[in-house]
């Protein structure tokens, strides 16, 4: 049934698509290159999401716990590898010409290529960023999965555990400020590290809504009237999304390229049980019972010795 | 991996110098007034920094990568 949803959603969105190119390139309107490929954007946008809900579906379909014969345990389901590879395409495309757009502005710089290409790669861009986005959220909302959030009641235990990932020189301030005590002793870490819980995902999320929701209010504009303040608003607050998304990319890479197991998890859906057991003892111990898991409950019991494994490692 | 990681360091603070010089020098950003111009130079700011942390990881990544190459 999911099969035959993703096959129509592909017929719908070819057809969505291609009818929307056709209008444009008839020679009838008498729009420029880049109103044009606005209006392309904008009329395939209901059928590159509704594929995305599709693909949601399908996406949700790979999910859940496994642990290989090896002791490798699955830390993202298939769906949500392709999900991440597709999301970074999207990034690909629409960030640095979104950046060229505004920086050519902003320093009065033209390129021999013409600017409607840039705007053309931007808007194919954001439409696989939407369509990842929206397979995202069908996908989570079918599997019911929030691990990736602070469970509700445990934000302390959490700004603990954030605490003994930070360096020392930033965590006696941090842990002052936030009134983090730090006699107590280190939560084991989870599936996912309590700077991805607390930091990485919430910041990705918040600067994913921002950006596509002013983008859309912006590529709407000759469709829909949208007041003055409104669209300056909009603009305003995309360039700042498109400038804090290059920063936390940067912070992005800074925290994952080190932990190379994590990197390689998010194209294979694996890491290892040797990786798991020393980083993640909390996850280890839980998923299936392994050998592992239970020489982790020893080591990670709050003890002097979880610290230490867990070392400085933001 | 490190090496791709310094690239897109090298890459980045190239944008950050065209954000902070922007914020001085571009004309459209003078025109729009100071917001716009400190908006540019706080980017500049904030790119460069995280530009720099990546590349402090990535040379330590590859410095490390050497030294367990020659023991």
């Amino acid at each position: 049934m999911t099969w035959i949803l993703v096959a129509a959603g592909l017929v719908l969105a070819g057809v969505g698509v291609s009818s929307a190119v056709g209008q444009a390139g008839s020679g009838a309107q008498p729009w420029g290159n880049e109103l044009s490929d606005n209006f392309v954007f904008i009329k395939a946008l209901p059928f590159v999401l509704g594929l995305g809900v599709a693909v949601g579906l399908l996406m949700a379909r790979t999910y859940g716990a496994k642990v290989r014969s090896d002791g490798a345990i699955r830390r993202w389901s298939r769906g949500t590898v392709v999900g991440h590879a597709v999301l970074t395409l999207g990034f690909i495309l629409a960030l640095p010409t979104g950046m060229w757009q505004y920086l050519g502005g902003i320093l009065d710089v033209n390129l021999p290529i013409p600017l409607y290409l840039f705007y053309r790669v931007h808007y194919i861009g954001a439409s696989i960023v939407l369509f990842a986005a929206t397979a995202f959220v069908s996908y989570l909302s079918m599997t019911g999965d929030r691990s990736l959030l602070v469970p509700r009641g445990q934000w302390g235990r959490h700004l603990l555990g954030l605490a003994y990932e930070l360096p020392e020189k930033v965590r006696t301030p941090y842990a002052k400020l936030l009134r983090v005590d730090l006699t107590q002793p280190r939560p084991p870490t989870g599936q996912f590290t309590f700077y991805e819980r607390v930091v990485e995902f919430p910041s990705w999320s918040i600067l994913l809504v921002l950006i596509t929701v002013t983008g859309l209010i912006k590529a709407g504009r000759y469709l829909l009237p949208v007041p003055g303040t409104v669209l300056w608003l909009s603009s305003t607050l995309h360039v700042a999304a498109m400038v804090a998304i290059v920063v936390k990319l940067l912070d992005h890479l800074r925290y994952t390229l080190p932990r190379w197991p994590l990197v390689a998890s998010i194209t294979s859906g694996w890491v290892n049980e040797r990786y798991a057991r020393l980083r993640h003892p909390g996850w280890a111990q839980v998923s299936g019972g392994t050998a592992a898991g239970r020489r982790a409950n020893g080591e990670s019991s709050g003890s002097a010795a979880a610290g230490a494994l867990g070392g400085s490692d933001t | 991996m490190g090496l791709l990681g310094l690239l897109w360091s090298l890459a980045n603070l190239v944008v950050a110098y065209f954000f902070v010089t922007g914020a001085f020098v571009a004309k459209t950003a003078a025109k729009e007034g100071i917001l716009a111009q400190l908006s540019l130079l706080l980017g500049g700011v904030l790119i460069a920094g995280f530009a720099i942390l990546l590349a402090r990881e990535c040379a330590r990544m590859l410095t490390s990568a050497d030294a367990s190459g020659t023991a």
